[in-house]
């Protein structure tokens, strides 16, 4: 069939589609990982009711990685294997990390009893590595897969930075969907992974434009650097002021829990926005764009009516999910 | 580590991640449905014994989903990470029916499953059911977007080579490409067997232990009647399936009966051990003119065989025993089905012998195996080509060393050994708890909030 769209704007559609996904998986996925993270802090009921929380939109919000990873491998499918075959081994550790945490879900809900704490650390353990492999991820990718001793150290500081993000929307998932002490616990751990994020943010903001010609010349030039300035200004007004929220006690009826949840996935969307402008149109820096990466232009028309078709009706019904479940969190059940 | 062909490493693991996978969705394929059955049947007659299976397997299709989710996830990397090649070469017809599965059925299951689990009590009771419903429909879907990729690439059509990249030329005929049809019945009902054996040999167990009350009586009965219904049909299928094969990959087929020369009355091979050196068979026990009989419904019936395709044939031996062991568990799966059926239909479950029972725990997983033969099968039997015709496998593979892949299999194998135990230990675990299963009342205490608007049949079920 032909294109019914201009063949140009086609692989920018992809693009921006597959950002969209990992965007939402990041934000998502994060939250579940965080609390995975956290259920280290807490036990027996406490626990149970932190995994309750994320019950029933886990393996929705995973299956945001699969559409991403999905888009990358059918749109623009040169560089699905470029990127796969660079990052094999964390790719191989986060899929292991992945299982466990997906599966230990189930286990250790019907699992022999006194199995059930083995179940518990393989979540912790599952969500945790889970964070570091794509923090590392994210790391080498920013860095072009460059394998040098600084840069496998950055990968590392990226891989620290990425938890302590889950760590911060997991904890303002935990304010959000909780009540009592185990809420006011939920502030105090969101108030430190504050910070941590806000430096592992500003690290790599600033690591991005020092490592490239190209990306510190479209940030630091006149005019864009004054239409960009808007992005970090926001990130540090956000950060602070989440901060002073933080510190004043919670509602008497609990009325603004969503605020920290909210605020904390507009704060992953500035940064996520801040490493899209640097990259684009590039999938791999300075050696791939989106154009020599795309699939034929027929192929990618046939899926895009796919997807503008089926991409609302899924937005839709993941709100519908998230309506059903709202609330605090009370312990599944079946019934 | 790195004298071992890293090509032959690739493939298997990839085998052995698509293997560990596959046997999840070909259970909640089918479970889906099931549990729609038993979820109408409740509706209908207001029984808790129904209710009781329902939640019962359930669990079990929600902890098959979850093992299913995790390991395909890491199928949509290892296109990237195994086979680079893949998608460099037929991307264009393979990305938009991937996309297509992700985009439809993914979501639709991953969505409603959470309403399916934990919303019987916070959604009207039609809107259970109908989540219920789509969840199946969705299982049904993501195997009707994969079946047709395989198909595909087994029989591709509808496309244009243009620059060494394949382009499509013709969607209608690379969805309803010539071996989809059967395939895809061929696998659906491999599913459903596969689920039947399983609520039959688990409820079996069950029962054989305590009796196990109605709700296990019910789903042993029905699961008996469904697998000795299903499988003179899916041999019917099967056949089907073999001479469309014979149609358009000859080579398989050959191979599948260790058949070395293109003639008439080829015997059916019971059994041999086939030598590709000497190419020819040692030890063989055949019905004269068997093969020829099936294959092309008269003795005279010439087939074709190994030494027409000399160095463009899959390895022989694995297609002959893989086809043997799928054929046997179906032979096995009539005799016993059939015979379960017969004495529950005279003299009801209850005085079922026990060695009986014991036959169909014995069975209880035979569908997974008979699943992984025909896969294997046909998987292998494409070989050399990752698309017939189109792509030789090796042309695909990605430029990882042999180490690495060696350490990464050890590590799925690994992770996937203990995931399968645990995964078996727990099914018999649910069994032997069944309608008490931890999630109804220990694990998550009583809701502490007022639930949403309520299924009025619930006030009507309650006791």
């Amino acid at each position: 069939m032909t294109p019914f769209v201009d063949p140009w704007w086609l692989p920018v559609i992809f693009a921006g589609l597959m950002g969209l996904s990992i965007l939402l998986y990041v934000i998502l996925d994060g939250y579940d990982l965080g609390v995975g993270m956290l259920t280290r802090l807490e036990r027996d009921e406490n626990r149970d009711l932190m995994v309750a929380s994320i019950g029933p939109f886990w393996d929705a919000n995973e299956t945001w990685l699969v559409l991403g990873i999905g888009l990358l491998l059918v749109a623009f499918p040169v560089a699905h294997g470029l990127i796969l075959t660079q990052l094999y081994l964390p790719v191989v550790l986060m899929l292991v990390a992945l299982i466990l945490r997906g599966v230990s879900f189930e286990f250790r809900a019907k699992a022999q009893p006194e199995h059930k704490h083995r179940w518990d650390h393989a979540f912790f353990a599952g969500s945790l590595l889970t964070a570091l492999c794509q923090g590392y991820m994210l790391g080498a990718y920013v860095l072009g897969f460059d394998q040098s001793f600084t840069s496998v150290l950055f990968c590392l500081l990226a891989a620290l930075g990425l938890v302590a993000g889950y760590l911060f929307v997991g904890a303002c998932w935990l304010i959000y969907k909780v009540e009592g002490d185990l809420q006011k616990r939920a502030v105090r751990w969101a108030e430190v992974t504050l910070w941590l994020t806000a430096l592992a943010m500003a690290i790599i903001s600033i690591a991005t434009p020092l490592l490239s010609e190209r990306i510190f010349t479209r940030w630091f030039r006149l005019p864009e650097i004054i239409a960009l300035l808007p992005i970090p200004i926001a990130a540090a007004t956000l950060f602070i002021g989440l901060a002073i929220f933080l510190r004043r006690p919670v509602r008497a009826k609990d009325e603004l829990s969503w605020v920290p949840l909210a605020t904390a996935g507009i704060l992953f969307a500035l940064g996520f926005v801040g490493i899209a402008y640097s990259f684009y149109p590039y999938l791999i820096a300075d050696r791939l764009d989106i154009w020599q990466a795309a699939a034929s232009p027929e192929s990618l028309s046939i899926i895009l009516i796919g997807a503008l078709f089926v991409l609302p009706v899924i937005l839709g019904y993941s709100i519908l999910s998230h309506w059903i479940f709202r609330g605090k969190a009370t312990h599944l059940s079946y019934e | 580590m790195d004298n071992l062909d890293p090509l032959i490493l690739a493939r298997i693991q990839f085998a052995a991640n698509i293997s560990f996978h596959i046997l999840f969705p070909t259970i909640t394929i089918a479970l889906g449905w099931a549990l729609l059955g038993f979820k109408l049947a409740y509706n209908r007659t207001g029984d808790a014994a129904w209710m009781d299976a329902y939640r019962l397997w359930v669990k079990i299709f929600a902890l098959s989903f979850a093992m299913g989710v995790v390991s395909g996830i890491t199928m949509s990397f290892q296109f990237g990470t195994n086979w680079p090649g893949y998608m460099e070469k037929v991307g264009n017809v393979a990305g938009p029916l991937l996309a297509y599965e992700v985009l439809t059925a993914f979501f639709l299951e991953a969505v409603f499953l959470g309403i399916m689990l934990f919303g019987f009590s916070r959604v009207p009771n039609w809107v259970h059911t109908m989540a219920t419903l789509l969840v199946a429909g969705g299982t049904t879907l993501s195997a009707f977007w994969i079946i047709v990729l395989n198909s595909w690439m087994q029989t591709p059509v509808g496309y244009e080579i243009r620059g060494g990249i394949v382009h499509a030329t013709d969607w209608w005929a690379i969805v309803f490409n010539p071996s989809m049809p059967y395939r895809l019945t061929h696998m659906l009902i491999a599913s459903a067997l596969t689920v039947a054996f399983l609520i039959a040999g688990l409820s079996a167990w069950r029962w054989l232990k305590d009796g196990g009350g109605e709700g296990v009586r019910r789903t042993l009965k029905a699961a008996v009647y469904a697998a000795a219904l299903l499988i003179p049909i899916q041999m019917f299928v099967g056949d089907m399936h073999g001479l469309n094969t014979l149609k358009h990959q000859p080579q398989k087929v050959a191979a599948m009966e260790a058949n070395w020369e293109t003639r008439p009355n080829v015997p059916l091979v019971l059994f041999a051990i086939p030598d590709e050196k000497a190419r020819t068979n040692h030890l063989e026990i055949a019905v004269p003119s068997g093969a020829s009989l099936i294959l092309k419904r008269e003795a005279a019936g010439v087939v074709p065989g190994l030494n027409d395709y000399r160095g463009n044939h899959p390895p022989v031996p694995p297609l002959f025993w893989g086809f043997r062991i799928m054929v046997g568990i179906g032979v096995l799966m009539l005799s016993l089905s059939w015979f379960a059926a017969w004495t529950i239909r005279r003299r009801g479950v209850d005085a079922m012998p026990r060695w009986l029972a014991w036959g169909l725990v014995t069975m209880t997983f035979s569908g997974w195996g008979a699943t992984l033969a025909g896969w294997y099968v046909t998987e292998i039997g494409r070989q050399p080509w990752l698309v017939t015709g189109v792509l030789k496998t090796a042309d695909a593979v990605g430029p990882v060393g042999s180490a690495m892949v060696a350490s990464s299999l050890t590590l799925y194998l690994t992770v996937y050994a203990v995931l399968l135990t645990a995964y078996i230990a727990v099914l018999y675990r649910l069994a032997r708890l069944g309608k008490t299963a931890p999630d109804d009342k220990p694990m998550f205490p009583v809701p502490s909030i007022a639930p949403g608007p309520a299924a009025p049949v619930e006030e009507e079920v309650a006791p």
